[in-house]
């Protein structure tokens, strides 16, 4: 903090050029611990071992691990879509609901926190209930289903689905209840006074002021399960996803030269980069109607 | 009669919806307090044994396991670090663009944002490459954890840290303060942070939490910590691993689920920041 007067005219522009040093220990963190890592994949992911400029093991990254890819997009894909389904619709009937009144800020309590819990203990929590030793596992078997010789496990993809969806639902609610928030009686009421019925309510009022939240949803949950690394390695130490391929290799690699773990992390940073940013930019548009 | 109940058929839905949804989210906690309390496999589960051999002891044995103390005390060390660095770090940070570089608050923002786009696996693949390689006696450290748990945690402690700055006039707060003759400490000691105390705590307890929690970073750099430990003991003990895990879980989300609670109806605003998104 600068030790001048807040109390002063405005700076002049000389002083304004020397304003911007106050940002420097910011700055400076930043470039020692995310720049500085940050570069170091990048270059890591394109220097060959004779030191010279390559995007062989960028592209090679891609062909290698192709399994490793596709699982991470499914599982991204098919958890974002079905958290923008549940949570949007757990939101709107938690929005809607008049009673009881802690309803409301009890479901965007507990959506915080469990939208935080994905790791090893969500994991752990899970194999209590449908682990193969799990109690539900246990109440389906003794009712005649048992889940495990139907092709469910909890250490394959439907079961890695199933637990990333307890994160997954919470952060959309966290997304969509305040764009449902902005959704105004008064809409509704103008719809119904010009003869529009609930479906045409929703189709030319409610779904498109809706619409770039779920869709910035969308982004952000993908971009959340394609980079989850601990609850699915926690499920299965195996599993052929891109983060726990990244972990082994980068494990494995004590001599440090192979490009594969940073190519594999470069990709990830590529993926993140254009999910994130079309989240917030759908965010910037969905705050227009949250007044 | 019939309105009546056409409204209780549309209550219907939103209400089963919930309460599905409550199911699904409550029925892993119940099945692993029954694991963490009731030494009964769960094969042998029925209206017989269910009342049988509930007890702590799963959850003491952990205690008494010998990585479990210095594990803990890292990570609290750890989380302890992270916050006062984030605090020195973001809060004269936040201030000073608040109060002099107003245009570049949308800049900062975005800085603040990008540890999104390398998210944690991505960056212990940076930390690997980097330091590794030009500072291993730093990457030898334990704390040496704390400043990337700080970059982690900065997309959310610094919205909650300048959602606190907007909820309190800042710059009328500083004029008063200033023309009374107060010095810049004593405008940001009696005046600023007290003010913006709920942020600064929510932010706090938030940081914390992720710390604690805390495993691909630590894993992979192979670091003892406690979530490291933790993870190491359930592969031993699912019983003790499972009670720790709860504890952990009451201790650190309860805890903030708790605080959120408490601290929504003061602020709505810097509420509905305490969360990762």
């Amino acid at each position: 903090m600068s030790p001048s007067s807040a109390g002063t005219p405005p700076a002049s522009r000389e002083r304004r050029g020397w304003a911007w040093l106050g940002l420097v220990p910011f700055l400076a963190f930043l470039g020692l611990f995310l720049l500085l890592p940050t570069v170091g994949v990048i270059r890591k992911a394109f220097i060959a071992n004779d030191g010279n400029f390559t995007s062989d093991g960028f592209t090679s990254a891609i062909t290698d691990e192709r399994p490793a890819f596709a699982n991470s997009i499914k599982v991204s894909l098919i958890t974002a879509a079905m958290g923008v389904v549940f949570g949007t619709t757990i939101a709107y009937a938690a929005a809607t609901a008049r009673r009881p009144k802690w309803l409301r800020s009890a479901v965007s309590a507990f959506s915080g926190v469990a939208a935080n819990m994905g790791g090893i203990i969500l994991a752990f929590l899970f194999f209590t209930l449908l682990g193969r030793q799990g109690l539900v596992t246990k109440i389906l078997t003794d009712n005649g289903w048992n889940p495990y010789e139907s092709g469910f496990s909890l250490n394959d993809f439907s079961g890695i689905m199933l637990v990333y969806m307890y994160f997954q639902i919470p952060l959309m609610v966290l997304v969509t209840l305040p764009a449902i928030d902005g959704l105004k009686t008064s809409w509704r009421e103008a719809s119904a006074n010009l003869g529009g019925t609930t479906f045409t309510y929703w189709r030319r009022v409610g779904l498109p002021v809706l619409a770039p939240s779920m869709m910035g949803g969308f982004l952000l949950l993908f971009a959340n399960a394609y980079s989850a690394f601990a609850t699915a390695y926690a499920l299965n130490t195996q599993a052929n996803l891109v983060p726990i391929k990244i972990s082994f290799f980068l494990q494995g690699d004590v001599t440090g030269r192979s490009p594969l773990p940073y190519a594999l992390a470069t990709w990830m940073i590529i993926f993140m980069a254009i999910s994130m940013g079309g989240y917030l930019i759908l965010r910037k548009r969905a705050e227009r109607w949250q007044r | 009669m019939s309105n009546r109940f056409t409204r209780w058929l549309g209550r219907l839905g939103p209400t089963l919806v919930l309460l599905a949804a409550a199911v699904f989210f409550i029925a892993p906690l119940v099945s692993s307090f029954r694991v963490a309390f009731h030494k009964v496999p769960t094969v042998l589960l029925d209206r017989h044994t269910w009342f049988q051999k509930w007890s702590f002891e799963g959850v003491r044995r952990a205690f008494d396991e010998p990585n479990f103390w210095p594990t803990l005390s890292l990570s609290l060390r750890l989380a302890l670090i992270t916050v006062l660095i984030t605090m020195a770090l973001l809060v004269p940070t936040a201030l000073f663009v608040h109060l002099r570089l107003p245009k570049a608050r949308a800049l900062v923002e975005f800085f603040t944002l990008l540890p999104y786009v390398v998210p944690p696996i991505a960056l212990v693949a940076g930390i690997a490459a980097f330091y590794r390689a030009n500072a291993r006696w730093f990457l030898n450290t334990d704390y040496a954890l704390a400043p990337f748990y700080v970059v982690m945690a900065m997309p959310f402690t610094y919205r909650a840290i300048d959602a606190g700055i907007k909820a309190i006039d800042v710059r009328t707060l500083v004029d008063a303060s200033r023309s009374l003759g107060g010095s810049w400490a004593m405008t940001l000691r009696k005046a600023i942070l007290p003010n913006m105390a709920t942020s600064l705590l929510s932010s706090a307890f938030l940081t914390a939490t992720v710390v604690i929690g805390e495993f691909t970073i630590a894993s992979t750099l192979a670091k003892n910590t406690f979530a490291t430990f933790s993870f190491e003991y359930f592969g031993r003990d699912a019983q003790g691993g499972i009670g720790l895990a709860l504890l952990t879980l009451i201790g650190t989300t309860g805890l903030l689920g708790i605080l959120t609670l408490l601290t929504r109806t003061k602020s709505r605003r810097a509420m509905s920041t305490t969360s990762r998104f």
